[in-house]
């Protein structure tokens, strides 16, 4: 196993597509649809790598990643947006310590490469560059 | 003397002593035989004094003015050489030697034979008279005055038929007809005759009706071109408060109401920009759904025409993926890394990329014309590249036929850089210059209509401007303000 992944959206069949192409990556994918959900199940279980949606109902991406980095600075958090390549949402990410970004709007070949780039970085302590 | 002349005689004097006018009767050598006390009063001599004294002497006492003497005494004689009246206007020294402007009739004194026995000089004294005069000649010069200095407010009176019965300088500068040309004319031809609430009929009857006119309109130039104006009409009465026609006053507001418009765009862009990111984010999770799952099912054992049709629907969608990443691109607030930017070396970079938008076949001359010592602008590099590279593009795709797309850099009142590419295309019509950096606007048929809007959106984030003037079939100008750092 690669890495073993909580992959946090609300559209089910984005989710659905991320679980399936982590899962072609030998990765083990748990899936949920809100930030309230992500917080509970990283309390229940531990990742190796979370995939986060910036635009949650509820609990925002970035206020999930504020609360796990309240309590876990190591785990890496890689951020995922509809919102394609965002100055604004990127400088907020990095600030509130995200391991890396990615938009949706990439071909999801290279959404996959990103993924596993940060994650390796992420593993191995660096931070994501600037 | 029997008592009845004696009386007359006592009579007159009173009559002459009473008048507000100088009386001096004198013999034909110009001594003074009487004079009445107004005489006494204005020259503060006494009685005895000036009987039998030369009347220049006194009228002129102390007064070295040989040639105000000479004038008066050469009027008198022409009076008395040709026996009739002469009126003249003099001034003679009273007796605080203040200069009092006199009003002379001289009457040769003539006996039975028309022979000349002597002159009467009968004085009035109007100095007064004249300053109020005067003063009021000099308030109107200073309403002249200031009427010629309103350059920026176009005034016009009519008559109550309608014709122009005064054209001030504002009005000549600001409608472009000149005075002696239109005075006389029936005002109609600078009205909007079309415009059924603000044509001139219309005005006048608001004026009759609420005493007055003042709204936003326009008023139409000898070219026939229309000046934004905002126009007040009011009722012109005469010296005798009679209504004798209308008085209009115009302000020209078009540079207000360009301001205006820009500021209406740019919000219209601003709310239009959230949009767009809104939308996009929307487009984005379906479509990588759609891309994903395509390129899944491509790696699976399928037919030669499945595949085909996955691969179509992936080129597809990464289609669509391009243009909503044109879409956030507009969308976005990008902060630009702000740093010194020569202009003139942005321009010369980007001109060999912009050069192959270019068809072979079609010739397209490029004329350069570059400030020299041109100060740096303070600007996103990349973000100004782009600017240029979209207006030069754009000034390419103009020129089916080939042209010349000429680029200026100036220094615009030690302020700006003044950069400005004209192209001698196809031109864009007066109707759509308002729409031009509108998203989603372009004349092109495989034209996105994100270009311009990009450009608009940059430029303005660079606290700078872009305008474009264009004449259909003879080119367009794109002028763009930098501020210098």
């Amino acid at each position: 196993m690669l890495y073993k992944v909580l992959v946090v959206d609300d559209e089910a069949p984005v989710r659905d597509l991320l679980n399936d192409l982590l899962r072609r990556e030998d990765c083990k994918v748990t899936i949920c649809g809100s930030g309230e959900d992500a917080l509970e199940m990283l309390k229940k279980d531990v990742f190796d790598v979370v995939l986060l949606d910036i635009k949650l109902p509820g609990i925002s991406g970035l206020e999930v990643l504020k609360n796990i980095r309240d309590t876990d600075k190591s785990l890496p958090v890689i951020m995922i947006t509809g919102f394609g390549y965002n100055e604004d949402l990127i400088c907020k990410s990095k600030e509130f310590g995200c391991s890396g970004y990615i938009g949706k709007n990439m071909p999801v070949a290279q959404i996959i490469t990103t993924f596993k780039q940060f994650a390796k970085n992420a593993k191995n302590g660096e931070k994501p560059a600037q | 003397m029997c008592p009845a002349i004696k009386e007359t005689k006592e009579m007159l004097h009173e009559l002459l002593d009473n008048a507000g006018v100088t009386v001096i009767y004198l013999d034909v050598d110009g001594k003074i035989i009487f004079c009445n006390k107004k005489t006494e009063i204005m020259t503060g001599l006494k009685h005895e004094d000036i009987i039998g004294a030369n009347w220049l002497q006194i009228l002129y006492r102390g007064n070295n003015n040989i040639i105000k003497q000479d004038m008066f005494k050469a009027v008198l004689d022409e009076c008395v050489r040709h026996k009739r009246e002469k009126d003249f206007e003099g001034v003679i020294l009273d007796s605080d030697k203040n200069e009092r402007l006199i009003s002379w009739n001289f009457t040769p004194v003539m006996v039975e034979n028309e022979q000349v026995t002597g002159s009467i000089l009968i004085g009035h004294d109007i100095t007064k008279i004249r300053e109020a005069g005067n003063s009021a000649k000099s308030i109107d010069q200073t309403l002249k005055n200031i009427l010629s200095s309103l350059k920026e407010y176009a005034l016009y009176v009519i008559n109550l038929e309608g014709n122009i019965t005064y054209f001030g300088m504002g009005s000549e500068i600001m409608l472009g007809w000149n005075r002696k040309d239109i005075i006389f004319k029936h005002a109609d031809i600078l009205h909007d005759k079309e415009d059924s609430e603000n044509n001139l009929r219309s005005i006048l009857e608001q004026v009759k009706l609420f005493g007055k006119f003042e709204k936003e309109t326009a008023l139409v130039t000898k070219a026939g071109e229309p000046v934004a104006v905002i126009l007040t009409a009011n009722k012109f009465l005469d010296s005798n408060g009679k209504h004798s026609g209308y008085i209009f006053i115009a302000k020209d507001i078009t540079e207000r109401k360009k301001l205006e418009y820009q500021a209406f765009q740019a919000e219209k862009l601003a709310a239009l920009g959230l949009l767009s990111a809104g939308i996009a984010h929307e487009i984005n999770n379906p479509l990588l759904v759609i891309s994903g799952r395509s390129a899944l099912l491509m790696q699976e054992k399928l037919g030669q025409k499945i595949k085909d049709d996955l691969e179509l629907i992936n080129s597809q969608a990464e289609r669509i993926q391009k243009m909503v990443d044109r879409i956030l691109k507009f969308s976005q607030k990008t902060k630009p890394a702000f740093g010194p930017v020569d202009v003139n070396e942005a321009i010369e970079f980007i001109l060999p990329f912009a050069q192959y938008s270019n068809l072979p076949d079609i010739k397209i001359e490029i004329e350069k014309e570059f400030a020299k010592d041109m100060r740096p602008v303070k600007g996103d590099l990349h973000q100004l590249q782009e600017v240029f590279l979209n207006l030069i593009i754009n000034a390419y795709q103009s020129m089916p036929k080939g042209g010349v797309i000429k680029i200026t850099t100036s220094n615009f009142n030690d302020l700006f850089a003044l950069i400005q590419i004209k192209d001698t295309g196809l031109g864009i019509p007066t109707e759509h210059l308002k729409d031009v950096f509108m998203p989603f606007y372009s004349t092109k048929s495989d034209g996105k209509g994100l270009g311009l809007s990009i450009c608009h959106n940059i430029v303005k984030n660079h606290n700078g401007s872009i305008e474009l003037e264009s004449q259909l079939g003879r080119g367009s100008a794109f002028i763009i303000k930098l501020p210098f750092i």
